[in-house]
């Protein structure tokens, strides 16, 4: 999909609008053509000392010509540019839907106040394009259509050729120069887009900033895109600022012709003292047109670059199986029925089951040339739970990331219910799946809409029990507004623990046929962890689970349990098989637990008789 | 929400007055260059008065009369030449010049803003929503290009036009002057209510577009976490229904623009016509000459131009306007700035800690500390345990004068730490904090940050220190691998590494580890253990940690239990004293033990 096929769907789907507006817009500069013609006529009944009924009739033309210009042009203004105005949030939703496709490793590799900026600034500037260009384009033609046709018609050809001889010149230097508007656009979009980029993570990360105390180097930093930002604009108006007086001295010249040559046609009696008089008039309103065109071209050449930016992001493909949702482009933006149904169908999925299988995989995340994964074979028995344990980096992220099917895999590799993972439906796939992520995110709105994200189809009841589960049901009552609490981006007015929990019982409440911890207890103390442990024994009764983790207490009762180092799996078994191996796993249950109970008992504590030994 | 809004509600009270002085300010270090497009603004104007009058006196004075005299058309036709010629000479300069004001000042707003941003406090943060500060910083400066990069000059220019135009007519003739600008009333009449209704508008029109702004900011961020829950559609709808508020005040807009200007331009038809009415008796009798009426027709059109690019620019006058207040609304925001000259500079502190009694809240009376008191010597290590949520980051927020308690008293080496300056303070105080953040950039440039003093060596020495070595240079480029928005393609442990080895690096007298080690492997974590003792190199170290083993050495232990001090001592006096901490330990051992 590109900018353009867009901008074309859009055009067709509103051609009435279109139609009415344009038919309109051309009526509309008809009339403003004829006022000059008309005073022109007034003049000479004047020089000819005509009645003054007759002046009086034509001023009454005049007046009527000019308020049906003024009802026109509010009626075309409002069909074409209100199109654009609508065009301008169609086209925002468009990019929206379609941002909402793309692939994990499009948002690994874009910054968010870039992307913020297209769909602020890239758009507004083509709305420009289609609001003032497009219209003042039509404007133009048409205006100067009918005025040439007038004069020709009743005036000297002559005269009139003198008249448009400049156009010629300067619509081949606009053209020209249209290719440096275009590039140096797009220089300042971008400078605009970079200030945005850098705005935007400075204060996500202000909280660093503040703590090592390092504003004075950001400000210094800043400066440097800002003085860009000056720079790139300084370099377009170079070439753009000379539109107006270019065009300005072309008609100049013809109007020097025009008073040495027209005068003589005027006293040999060839044209009338009226034409004259009419003339200059005409020559005013080719000429306006003509800058508004260079103007064009400029907003343009805007457009345009903006339009590139843009199809550099339309182009990107979405995730397999992924599809945008389908903006209706409708003008006064209500809502279908049809996608209140769409909403409402999309609550219902058909759940997974079945053991899920990871045959022989290998995995390089795209960008990279080092494998994460590598010779994975796994399989989990419905129901059952994982265990998944390892060293820093070694890729237990990288395999939920593969189930949730967020990187693609090469079919065959991994199976759920005997189904590659690839042919599973997306929708399927991630409604079956509850994930705790190991960075906790949370939308700054209120507690409950975290919770049931944004899905408002479930009981208080659930929306308790899912979060009493999680273990963070009496930190929410604590807070004056409950579950109405709003809370800060990403949640930075909770404290760790708290949006940890919050995250857990995001997951808990879908109950999922497959839930997935993603080191999901490591900002909690042990006591919570306990508590959360033994409820997700409940909760995972009859449901499959991946528990990763880095403390052996969270895994000890998996029905089985990994661990992997570097990229691949290095033991695997029951906790008591894990214990006889005496490898890594053993070690970690040592330097965990069995220290830290000799160290305890060879205290000189008494030992609490709850203690077993 | 309420609080998110915070910073858009109060603008309409807004004095308009000291606003627009305030902007004129800016102009201050232009003035040369202004004058001189003022200069140039008049002299444009000339150029356009004269060429309708050369006109006019080859009409009166050769044509009407029937005199052909081609050496004067010649003649005539030459200056007039020539006036266009420097018309068009200055009317680029005129361009450039203003345009290279108005980014200048644009410059020096954007960045007097991002300063100022820079110098908020956290609770600033905490309430605004990126996006919406983003939007003032960008699509709020921009608007005010308009402001200050034309419309000024060029109303300017407009006015001084209207002023010759009507001093010439008035010259030429005073009755047909009269009549002409007789328009003028009902022209501010109109401008008038235009601009109250456009100003509501267009208020309504920046706060939503910064709520897109917010909106796609933080949907951005999360868009990964909406995907694997599958709210594509959810959060569809939510942006459409923002969206479509925002299409409906920009339709007004245009409503409002496409009523106020074409009716200007029926004004001028109407008066035209009048004096052609009022004249038409006058030049049948003979009294006038019709070259006259022809230049008044001419000075009319030419005085309507000005007015009507004024109505024009004045839509974008209203919404630069508007931005500016936004701009100057968090400008004026002083009460939230924290004041980097003030205070006494430190050099090195000793690294002793002491609250004495404090109490704080984030929102008013939810007390989240109470009557903390405690004291932390040179060198010491102290640790800090407790449920979650029981205040532990928070006692840390306080230390580096995030914010400010309410009661009681934070001493540093015996001093009060407002007395202290505030970057001075921060500078000696280095957090690893629970929720990590990495830069986009490099490695390198991640554990430094922007402070020089940090040399290679350093890095390497503080990757070493908190065993991130060995991941770094295993990565193809080690320390110049390049990080991308938050890090996100390195594992958490990985970053939290990172983040570590900044602090380190950053060799501060007070070191401190919020859950420092939480997403780390327990090897490398127990490697990070036995490093500790070179790691702090006798500064004074706070740990908060859930993992008690990982505690069990300090020289103190501050138990927290919702927002109070339990109990303080170490292990083993703690242990012997059998209460909560001893509770805590057990329930943990036994816990691990048999799960
Ligand atoms: N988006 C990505 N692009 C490129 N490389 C990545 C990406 N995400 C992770 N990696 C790399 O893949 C490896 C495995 O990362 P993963 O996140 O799976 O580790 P992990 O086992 O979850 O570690 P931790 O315990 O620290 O969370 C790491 O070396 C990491 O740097
Ligand atoms: N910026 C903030 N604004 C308002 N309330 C906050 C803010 N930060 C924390 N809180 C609240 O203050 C209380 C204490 O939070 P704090 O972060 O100090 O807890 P903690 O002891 O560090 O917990 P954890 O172990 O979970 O990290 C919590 O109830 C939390 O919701
Ligand atoms: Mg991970
Ligand atoms: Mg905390």
């Amino acid at each position: 999909m590109r900018v353009k096929q867009i901008l074309w769907d859009f055009i067709k789907k509103f051609k009435w609008r279109y139609i009415i507006g344009i038919v309109f817009l051309i009526i509309t500069s008809f009339i403003t053509s004829m006022i000059p013609r008309l005073l022109g006529f007034i003049t000479d009944s004047l020089n000819n000392k005509m009645p003054l009924s007759d002046i009086v009739r034509y001023l009454i033309i005049l007046v009527g010509a000019a308020v049906g210009a003024f009802i026109f042009r509010f009626t075309w203004r409002y069909f074409l540019v209100g199109n654009c105005r609508y065009l301008e949030c169609y086209l925002r939703e468009k990019l929206f839907a379609h941002m909402q496709t793309l692939p994990a490793t499009f948002y690994d590799n874009n910054k968010t106040g870039d992307l913020v900026a297209y769909a602020i600034n890239d758009i507004q500037a083509i709305r420009r394009t289609f609001g003032f260009g497009f219209t003042a384009i039509l404007d133009g033609v048409v205006v100067n259509t009918v005025s040439i046709a007038i004069m020709v018609r009743t005036i000297n050809p002559v005269l009139t050729a003198m008249a448009l001889l400049p156009t010629p010149f300067i619509v081949f230097i606009l053209y020209k120069l249209r290719r440096k508007i275009r590039e140096r656009f797009t220089a300042v979009q971008k400078a605009f887009a970079q200030i945005s980029e850098k705005v935007q993570e400075n204060i996500s990360g202000i909280r660093v900033i503040k703590a090592f105390a390092q504003e004075e180097e950001e400000v210094e930093d800043f400066l440097k895109y800002s003085q860009t930002r000056v720079d790139t604009h300084m370099r377009l108006v170079r070439v753009s600022a000379a539109f107006w007086p270019l065009t300005q001295f072309m008609f100049g010249i013809s109007i020097v012709f025009f008073i040495i040559y027209g005068s003589q046609l005027v006293t040999r009696g060839t044209i009338s003292l009226g034409d004259y008089i009419a003339f200059n008039s005409y020559v005013m309103i080719i000429m306006r047109p003509i800058v508004s065109i260079s103007r064009v071209i400029e907003i343009w050449q805007r457009g345009m670059a903006s339009a590139g930016r843009l199809d550099k992001i339309f182009q990107e493909k979405g995730e397999k199986g992924s599809k945008s949702i389908y903006v209706v482009p409708d003008i006064m933006m209500r809502k279908t029925e049809d996608r209140k149904h769409s909403l409402e169908a999309s609550y219902t999925y058909e759940s997974l089951k079945g053991d899920i299988e990871i045959r022989n995989l290998d995995f390089t995340y795209p960008g990279s040339d080092e494998k994460a994964l590598k010779g994975i074979n796994l399989k989990i028995k419905e129901g059952e739970t994982l265990g998944i344990l390892g060293t820093t980096g070694s890729g237990k992220t990288t395999i939920a990331n593969l189930l949730l099917r967020l990187y693609d895999v090469e079919d065959g590799r991994i199976l759920i219910g005997q189904k590659d993972i690839n042919h599973i439906p997306l929708k399927a796939l991630r409604e079956s799946i509850g994930y705790v992520p190991q960075d906790n995110f949370l939308f700054s709105t209120t507690i409950r809409n975290n919770i049931e994200f944004f899905r408002p189809i479930y009981q208080d009841e659930q929306v308790n029990l899912a979060s009493k589960m999680a273990g963070v049901y009496d930190d929410i009552l604590s807070f004056p507004d409950g579950f109405e609490t709003v809370v800060g981006e990403r949640g930075v007015t909770l404290s760790g623990g708290q949006k940890q929990r919050v995250s857990i019982a995001r997951a808990i409440i879908k109950e999922p046929s497959i839930l997935i911890l993603d080191d999901s207890l490591s900002a909690v103390d042990t006591k919570t962890e306990e508590k959360i442990l033994n409820n997700l024994k409940k909760v995972l009764e009859g449901r499959t689970g991946i528990i990763i983790a880095h403390r052996v207490s969270s895994v000890r009762y998996a029905d089985q349990i990994i661990f992997m180092d570097n990229g691949r799996i290095i033991e695997r078994g029951k906790h008591d098989e894990l214990m006889e191996m005496k490898g890594a796993y053993y070690r970690l249950y040592q330097s965990q637990i069995k220290k830290e109970r000799d160290y305890y008992a060879s205290g000189r504590l008494k030992v609490n008789p709850g203690l077993r030994t | 929400m309420e609080f998110s809004r915070g910073i858009d509600s109060n603008i309409t009270y807004r004095k308009r007055r000291s606003l627009i002085i305030k902007l004129l300010a800016y102009f201050k270090p232009y003035m040369p260059l202004l004058m001189l497009s003022i200069l140039f603004a008049v002299l444009i104007n000339v150029s356009v008065i004269v060429k309708p009058y050369i006109i006019k006196y080859i009409i009166d004075d050769y044509l009407a009369v029937g005199i052909n005299a081609p050496d004067v058309f010649l003649y005539v036709g030459l200056i007039y030449f020539g006036v266009v010629l420097i018309g068009a000479g200055l009317s680029y300069s005129q361009t450039y010049i203003l345009t290279y004001i108005g980014q200048k000042i644009m410059y020096d707003i954007r960045n007097q803003l991002f300063t100022h941003i820079q110098n908020m406090s956290i609770k600033f943060f905490d309430r605004t929503s990126s996006g919406r500060i983003l939007t003032r910083v960008t699509n709020d400066v921009e608007a005010l290009n308009d402001i200050f990069s034309g419309v000024l000059v060029n109303s300017i220019k407009d006015i001084i036009m209207i002023i010759g135009i009507v001093i010439t007519m008035f010259s030429i003739n005073k009755n047909l002057a009269l009549i002409s600008i007789c328009s003028i009333p009902v022209i501010a009449i109109i401008t008038i209510i235009y601009r109250k209704a456009a100003r509501k508008n267009f208020i309504k029109m920046k706060a939503l577009i910064g709520r897109i702004n917010g909106f796609l900011a933080e949907n951005i961020s999360g868009m990964r976490l909406v995907r694997i829950f599958h709210r594509e559609k959810e959060k569809f709808e939510e942006f459409e229904e923002l969206d479509k508020e925002y299409f409906d005040t920009s339709l007004r807009e245009l409503i409002l623009h496409s009523l106020c200007r074409p009716i200007i331009e029926v004004i001028n038809t109407l008066t035209i016509a009048l004096l052609i009415w009022y004249s038409a008796g006058t030049v049948v009798e003979g009294y006038l000459e019709i070259g006259v009426l022809y230049a008044f027709i001419n000075y009319v059109k030419e005085f309507f131009a000005p007015i009507n690019e004024i109505a024009d620019v004045y839509t974008s006058l209203q919404s630069a306007v508007v931005s500016a207040e936004r701009i100057f609304d968090v400008l004026d925001n002083q009460e939230m700035l924290e004041d980097a000259e003030k205070g006494m500079p430190i050099d090195r502190i000793e690294g002793e800690i002491e609250f004495k009694n404090v109490w704080f809240y984030y929102n008013e009376d939810e007390w989240v500390l109470k009557d903390v008191s405690f004291k932390i010597r040179p060198g010491q290590t102290v640790a800090f345990v407790g449920h979650t949520g029981s205040g532990k980051s928070t006692i840390i927020n306080l230390m580096a004068r995030f914010y400010d308690i309410q009661k009681g008293q934070i001493l540093i080496d015996g001093v009060d730490i407002k007395e202290y300056n505030l970057r001075d303070l921060r500078r000696q105080i280095a957090v690893v904090m629970q929720d990590v953040f990495l830069f986009s950039g490099d490695i390198n440039s991640n554990i430094r940050l922007r402070n020089k003093s940090i040399t290679d060596d350093d890095i390497k020495r503080a990757a070493k220190l908190v065993c991130a070595d060995k991941f770094i240079e295993s990565l193809p480029s080690q320390y110049s691998q390049e990080v991308k928005e938050r890090g996100c393609t390195f594992s958490a442990g990985q970053r939290q590494l990172i983040s570590f080895a900044r602090a380190v690096a950053f060799k501060p007298a007070v070191i401190v580890l919020d859950e420092a080690t939480a997403n780390i492997d327990t090897e490398t974590e127990i490697a990070i253990q036995r490093a500790m003792a070179n790691i702090a190199e006798g500064s004074t170290t706070i740990i908060i940690a859930h993992r008690l083993s990982t505690i069990r050495n300090a020289d103190n232990i501050i138990v927290i239990d919702n927002g109070r001090i339990k109990e303080m001592g170490t292990h083993e006096q703690l242990m012997e004293k059998g209460g909560v901490y001893r509770q805590l330990y057990e329930r943990q051992l036994n816990y691990q033990w048999i799960a």
